[in-house]
């Protein structure tokens, strides 16, 4: 049972911790915004990829195992993507037309 | 390549009998309770759909005792509409559940993929006999909405929202019944995830010494294929499944919109989609329909090599066209949904995917024919069944060409041709597969011979009264027979009638010929010929041990594999087959480097 | 179904080989698949929220105050690092270590659990339950609880997990590397919180 866990060090560990803080304080920030919620939205979901992305990369030690990563990347996000084709019937229901904006 | 030593063996033999027949880990046992459970699973199945071919083709036809099973759903024995719904949702989620995913993946992939792969049993076998019991409690829990007070829900195996959400004013069995179901397919969904877990480290961590991947026999490559895909299908079912049940039991109305009326009455719910149930449930239920048809695919193609003594014309090309239809069918599944008020952009952003999915179809297919050609194939019961398939296959992946286009599917949707189409290409296709699993691999899982003669006499009957039962469904629909219709009043209907009686009789006389597969399989269990180890003198990792296998699959000696799986008819060897386990050095074209 | 069960189930030292595709151990393998498994089972139920919620027009915003979310999260994203801590002096062989910094995680755990339902408690004082909402329309209630409630779900299931592992641990039943693969499971958590804090609470929020 080879881990591959030692690289890095503690260090990396607090700087990722530090990181996903202030993406996470982003992301209230980004809440205080006077925009509307589909932009609002756009910006929370864009940080919220990129503190997981963070999270999955060095707290689960993803960015180690090389085939692993793309082996899980590639099926996560494939399968995530392929649910989103419901959306353009939310706003028809909506609105009565295909796209919001 | 692997360090055998490390094969410790994994749980010592069973002794006790609880243990070792019942809540047994032993992977083996395993697929013998799937294979069961899916064998009980198909007989009520097929008893559901003979009652509703009698009610169908001759209107109030009376089924002595009907009405011991249901006294409001059958007074006098006559089937009410409302029963016949109940039936038809319980044979189409009885066998989409628990008969073709059940069957050729969960039942022969727990049996033989460990022995395939050369394991000693797969990496969690407390979680894979959970993953069977769990089903099973799914199965009982099924069973059990026939004898609750207004029965089984009527919705269809699809449960379209907002009738099955919305409770009993939406018709018998549309409150428990529903609530039962959910929690049915709920439990199968956690059952299908352990089993997924299990087929997956399986095959990427226990294969043995010299296993590469492309090493795997082809049945092994459409047992790990199909176990990715329903890793996520499964897990996204669930939550539609537990949504489904909130919206009974805790007054959501995730699924049911503003303002419906029902029965004269307004229903308290506001504010949810119908079409959202749509999305989940199909984001599920078309990998589910390639769940149930690439096992029997990868079944099918072993058979067919080990009968026609050479291998398939490519097997790398076989298995990457299987992974392409798996990666294809999450893209695909707004096909179910062209007539269901969906938006008509994602109809024709759907259509594309689903007419390029014929592709990596077609391709399996002329592999199959293409290898078949000028083959010498031995004829026997189980490669006439791998043949079946591939007809089958055929005969109704053409009607899929048709449905796959929006302009096309308006005309045919929700009627016969449907029926007939998803019936051929993916039920009975992967019922052939699973008889030509159980008549192949038979020996090996009992230690004993089937009956030859009866198995060719139940492959000819079968076969014949397939196509019987299902050709004139296409008809059906091109005449515009709508589907779920309980009787045929209407003037354009009348002249349809003997058709339906024709396809009644069919399919009574087809399920009848199954009795010859019951008492063949049984009897074959306790009075067959035993088995060598070898009968159909096959190269893969299974014939190469005993039958029928020791506890830990190989007993003291770890198989250590040197060739690729299909080394048939190789110019230069001793006999025509070259096993896996053998040493004999070859030089033919297509080992793998 | 939780990390406890798979652990616990999975048999130590057996399926293991020295060179496993990935060069990933079976156990670990599994929690992977799990988690790609409980990824979809997530996203399913983010879309349906996501896809009710844009076609609601008068979807309500009933949250008045970040604190609690903020201390929350705070909280959950504390319990990763102190996880990854417990991982490290488990792969140091510092035993008692690693089993403080564990029960410290699970502590962690079950405090942002406390705060949850805290804050489904005061939800509920207001009158907004799964089925019904003083502020508009009752599917708020119905997504808000049955979202955070899949989570609280994992975190409970998850702290559950980390105390048997961590008593197994201590009890040599266990080795560094099943705590690693616990691990996993709760960064997995943390990372799902990621999505739910802007999706559920900073979008519903009023100011």
């Amino acid at each position: 049972m080879s881990s591959n866990t030692q690289n890095g060090g503690a260090g990396r560990d607090v700087a990722v911790y530090i990181c996903l803080l202030i993406l996470a304080a982003i992301q209230f920030v980004i809440s205080y915004q006077n925009i509307s919620v589909g932009s609002m939205f756009e910006r929370m979901l864009i940080v919220a990829i990129i503190e997981a992305a963070l999270a999955v990369l060095f707290f689960m030690h993803l960015w180690e195992n090389r085939g692993l990563r793309w082996f899980v990347l590639i099926f996560s996000i494939a399968t995530t993507l392929g649910m989103q084709y419901g959306w353009t019937d939310s706003y028809r229901q909506l609105l009565g037309v295909p796209w919001a904006h | 390549m692997h360090d055998m030593s490390a094969h410790a063996a994994q749980h010592g033999a069973p002794t006790s009998f609880i243990r070792k027949h019942i809540f047994s880990l032993d992977h083996k046992v395993i697929g013998k309770q799937y294979y069961a459970l899916a064998l009980v699973a198909v007989i009520v199945g097929m008893v559901l759909s003979w009652l509703m071919r009698l009610h169908l083709g001759f209107a109030n036809f009376a089924i002595p005792g009907l009405h011991l099973l249901s006294k409001n759903g059958a007074p006098g024995d006559i089937m009410t509409p409302e029963y016949y719904l109940q039936l038809m949702t319980m044979h189409g989620t009885i066998m989409v559940f628990f008969v073709l995913t059940t069957a050729p993946f969960a039942a022969f992939g727990n049996f033989f993929l460990p022995i395939q792969t050369g394991a000693e049993d797969m990496p969690f076998p407390h979680f894979n006999m959970m993953s069977f019991w769990v089903t099973f409690t799914g199965f009982i829990i099924l069973m059990a909405s026939f004898f609750v007070s207004d029965g089984p829900t009527l919705g269809g195996w699809t449960q379209y929202a907002p009738l099955s959400a919305v409770g009993a004013v939406a018709g018998p069995g549309q409150g428990t019944g529903v609530v039962l179901w959910a929690f049915s397919i709920a439990f199968f969904c956690v059952g299908q995830l352990f089993g997924s877990l299990n087929f997956i480290t399986t095959t990427l961590d226990m294969r043995c010494k010299g296993m590469s991947l492309m090493r795997l026999p082809l049945s092994a490559w459409a047992w790990f294929i199909t176990s990715i895909m329903g890793l996520t299908a499964f897990a996204v079912l669930m939550p539609a499944a537990i949504l489904l049940i909130l919206d009974h039991v805790a007054g959501t109305s995730f699924f049911v919109a503003s303002n419906l009326v029902i029965n004269d009455s307004l229903l308290p719910h506001s504010g949810g989609s119908t079409l959202l149930w749509q999305h989940l449930f199909w984001f599920f239920g078309h990998p589910e329909v390639y769940i149930a048809i690439i096992p029997g695919m990868g079944i099918v193609s072993h058979i067919l090599i080990t009968n026609m003594r050479r291998p398939m014309l490519s097997h790398r090309v076989l298995i990457y066209s299987m992974g392409a239809l798996a990666v294809l069918s999450y893209m695909v599944y707004g096909h179910h949904m062209f007539v269901s008020g969906m938006n008509p952009i994602s109809s024709l952003a759907f259509s594309f995917p689903t007419l390029i999915i014929t592709i990596p179809s077609t391709i399996i297919v002329l592999i199959w024919l293409g290898s078949l050609y000028g083959s010498k194939l031995r004829i026997n019961t189980a490669s006439l069944f791998a043949l079946g398939f591939v007809s089958m296959f055929i005969s109704g992946g053409v009607s899929g060409f048709f449905l796959a286009q929006p302009s096309i599917d308006i005309m045919l949707h929700a009627t016969y041709f449907v029926v007939g189409h998803f019936h051929l290409v993916m039920a009975v296709a992967a019922i052939f597969g699973i008889f030509g699993g159980t008549y192949f691999w038979f020996p090996k899982m009992t230690g004993r011979m089937m009956n030859e003669s009866l198995g060719k006499l139940h492959f000819w009957l079968t076969f014949v009264g397939t196509y019987c039962i299902f050709m004139p469904f296409h008809y059906l629909g091109i005449a515009g027979n709508v589907r779920r219709y309980q009787a045929f009043v209407d003037d354009y209907l009348i002249p349809l009638i003997p058709v339906h009686k024709f396809i009644t009789v069919a399919a009574l006389a087809t399920g009848a010929a199954q009795l010859i597969f019951i008492y063949n399989l049984i009897h074959s269990r306790f009075k067959g010929a035993p088995a060598p180890d070898n009968p159909w003198q096959g190269t893969s990792l299974e014939w190469s041990t005993a039958t029928p296998p020791p506890h830990n699959n190989f007993g003291d000696k770890m198989p250590v594999v040197y060739h690729d799986p299909y080394q048939y008819s190789v110019e230069g060897a001793s006999s025509d087959f070259i096993m896996q386990t053998s040493s004999e050095s070859v030089h033919s074209a297509d080992e793998e480097k | 179904m939780s990390q406890a069960d798979l652990t616990m189930h999975g048999h130590p030292g057996a399926g293991v080989m020295s060179e496993p595709a990935f060069s990933v151990p079976a156990k670990k393998m599994a929690m992977w698949l799990f988690i790609i498994a409980d990824t979809a089972t997530f996203a399913g139920c983010l879309v349906a929220y996501g896809f009710i919620r844009n076609s609601t027009p008068d979807w309500p915003r009933p949250f008045h105050s970040i604190t609690n979310v903020a201390l929350m999260t705070f909280i959950l994203l504390t319990s990763s690092l102190t996880m990854l801590m417990g991982i490290r002096s488990a792969e140091k062989g510092e035993k008692s270590g690693a089993f403080r910094w564990i029960l410290i995680t699970a502590l962690l755990g079950a405090v942002f659990a406390v705060l949850h339902i805290r804050e489904w408690m005061e939800l509920l004082d207001t009158g907004v339950t799964i089925f019904h909402n003083p502020f508009g329309t009752p599917l708020f209630g119905a997504a808000f609880f049955s979202v955070t409630g899949l989570h609280l779900l994992h975190v409970t299931g998850g702290v559950i997990a980390l105390i048997a592992v961590g008593i197994r641990y201590m009890g040599g039943r266990y080795k560094a590397d099943d705590i690693e693969v616990t691990g996993l499971y709760w960064h997995f958590v943390d990372l799902v919180w990621m999505f739910v804090v802007p999706l559920i609470y900073l979008l519903n929020m009023s100011h």
